[in-house]
């Protein structure tokens, strides 16, 4: 095991991340910016390191600063969380370089998986269920369309570099497929670097499912399941549960065991999720897969009393899985609830300054991952996640009471936040009825 | 850690002047004191950002900035993150110490990290007052190195 791990991120990530360490006896180091100066969580870090200035080019995207601080802490390990430099390849090899663990797959398993044409050539070898779409990149405009013509408009073209929801574009017929498609190479070699796309049918109606698996470096893989993520406004998750509503246990099971083979395929040891969307008759076809810890992953936790974070740190110490298959258990339903500074009402808009007043939810079933206490500034420099709300409970009527019951607890002032939106939602009987597909949210905010 | 004589101080400045709150911020960190509502003896409500250096223990770093501001002490703060060096290696004398004049492109120090050794400017004229850190001593960004007088 570890002796020293640093944690290259912030937030309620490295909260958590600090938490799991101090209950496996290993010591932690913290790095923050400026703009980070004076957060409570960072005093429960054995030591913490001022990194540079706000922006997280001067920080927390600043590879030489954290290997410098990992280098005078005398850390052998660096968490790196998610978001920043979580999948990013070339970190990953300068760790390597540098005789540190980088609790995360090798440089090599992460770009297998993280370049979605290779990753979906990976897929097909392993009988994993993809979209109908074009083989890998589309040479030219013409095999794009005689390709959209094969699987049918209206289709979506995707950079191969992209995530995250950037960098597509849908297209409805032959006209649009190919004015959006040199937009979108152009985007893509601006954005990503690398101008290749490629073509795949789009579902008008379908639901994000995702599964959470971890390997270990001797060959062994286990998936904890699935979350349905589909709540969910301009490609951001807002609500995560697990197990998915009405999904069918073969159909649960088969998409489960196709993702261990993805991940053992690639020598991936770590967390890894990998995404799908399941359309109405719940044929699975796999999006991208996430080579790193997931915001959402405690949602699985609640579920199946299993610990991610630690898991990782221990295959990542070359320790063998924990638990196998037979040993993975789902148990109730749990839900989490992101809490974001923003004003709904005004498109969202981020609410950033000082929170006065901070009362926490709590009770059975209920926990919050946040690292926000009273007096806490909201910086600007970072995304508006402050915070998740999970509960857990028998089954998933009993969840939403205990979520609506909780969320009515939890008081931030004077900033605005999402609460309102999830109390709403907790009511909305489309989401009560559950299965809501990945456009649901949208269509409620434009009433 | 904040002084316990200059917290003294500044609680008796607060009730002298009848202040309510009274906020300091340095390079290393911020106090904050509240006094108490309309009850004779409201004890101040004293909350400190902790200091943040490696060592956890008493720093021996720079003393709060309130003071050095006021004597005219301009600080010499380390760019990155990595190892302190005082001289240009072992065998030589350091690049300054107590007492020598440094112009903005005196080389103060050098900062190692990655095997990669940096010299630091002074970037401000005067006459150095103290070195706050030892020569092989880790150091953050942002972390005072020397005090210096200003010309």
């Amino acid at each position: 095991m570890f002796s020293r791990i640093l944690i290259a991120n912030r937030g309620e990530i490295a909260l958590r991340i600090i938490r799991a360490c101090r209950e496996l006896g290993v010591e932690t180091v913290a790095v923050y910016s400026e703009a980070d100066r004076g957060a409570p969580y960072l005093r429960l870090a054995d030591q913490s390191i001022c990194i540079g200035g706000g922006p997280a080019s001067e920080s927390y995207l600043n590879i030489a600063r954290i290997i410098s601080a990992a280098e005078i802490s005398n850390a052998d390990a660096i968490h790196p969380g998610y978001g920043f430099l979580a999948e990013n390849a070339h970190f990953a090899e300068v760790c390597r370089d540098c005789r540190i663990e980088f609790i995360g797959p090798t440089p090599e398993a992460m770009a297998k998986l993280g370049d979605k044409v290779a990753c979906k050539q990976l897929a097909k070898q392993n009988k994993v269920p993809l979209f109908p779409g074009s083989e890998g990149a589309v040479a030219d405009e013409d095999a794009a369309v005689a390709v959209a013509k094969k699987i049918g408009y209206p289709v979506i073209i995707k950079a191969a570099a992209g995530g995250g929801g950037r960098g597509m574009r849908v297209a409805n017929n032959e006209v649009t497929l190919r004015a959006g498609l040199r937009q979108a190479q152009q985007e893509a070699a601006a954005a990503f670097g690398n101008g290749s796309v490629f073509i795949e049918k789009f579902l008008e109606r379908a639901r994000h499912v995702e599964v959470q698996v971890l390997a270990d470096k001797h060959g062994e893989a286990v998936h904890l399941c699935e979350r349905d993520c589909s709540v969910q406004r301009r490609h951001q998750k807002l609500i995560e549960e697990a197990p998915g509503p009405g999904i069918d246990a073969k159909r649960r099971d088969e998409v489960c065991k196709a993702a261990v083979r993805l991940v053992k395929a690639a020598k991936y040891h770590g967390a890894a999720t990998v995404e799908f969307l399941m359309d109405e008759k719940q044929n699975f076809s796999m999006l991208e897969v996430n080579t790193r810890v997931q915001v959402e992953h405690p949602v699985t936790e609640l579920i199946t009393g299993l610990d991610i974070v630690k898991t990782m740190i221990r295959v990542a110490a070359g320790e063998p899985m924990p638990f196998k298959q037979k040993d993975v258990h789902i148990k109730g339903h749990a839900i989490e609830c992101r809490i974001n500074a923003e004003d709904v009402a005004r498109n969202f808009a981020p609410s950033a300054g000082v929170i006065t007043r901070f009362e926490p939810p709590g009770g059975p079933g209920v926990r919050l991952e946040t690292h926000v206490v009273t007096g806490y500034r909201v910086p600007p420099n970072y995304d508006s996640m402050i915070g998740k709300l999970l509960v857990h409970d028998d089954d998933r009527a009993s969840a939403i009471r205990r979520m609506d019951r909780a969320l009515r607890e939890f008081i931030i002032e004077p900033i605005k936040t999402t609460i309102p939106l999830h109390r709403d939602l907790m009511s909305d009987a489309a989401f009560n009825k559950g299965g809501v597909d990945i456009h649901y949210l949208e269509r409620l905010l434009k009433k | 850690m904040v002084d316990y004589r200059r917290l003294k101080e500044l609680i008796k400045l607060m009730t002298e002047n009848d202040l309510s709150e009274l906020e300091l911020r340095d390079q290393q960190e911020t106090v904050v004191i509240k006094r108490g509502g309309a009850a004779a003896q409201g004890v101040p409500y004293i909350a400190a950002a902790p200091a943040t250096a490696l060592r956890p223990a008493a720093a021996t770093d720079a003393a709060p900035g309130v003071e050095d501001e006021e004597a005219g002490l301009r600080p010499i703060v380390s760019p990155m993150v990595g190892t302190f060096y005082s001289a240009p290696d072992p065998e030589s004398p350091a690049f300054v110490s107590v007492g020598s004049n440094v112009s903005p492109e005196t080389v103060v120090c050098i900062v190692e990290a990655m095997k990669v050794f940096s010299e630091i400017k002074a970037e401000c004229s005067g006459r150095v007052e103290k070195v706050l850190v030892k020569s092989g001593e880790p150091v953050e960004y942002g972390q005072r190195l020397f005090l210096v007088r200003a010309a």
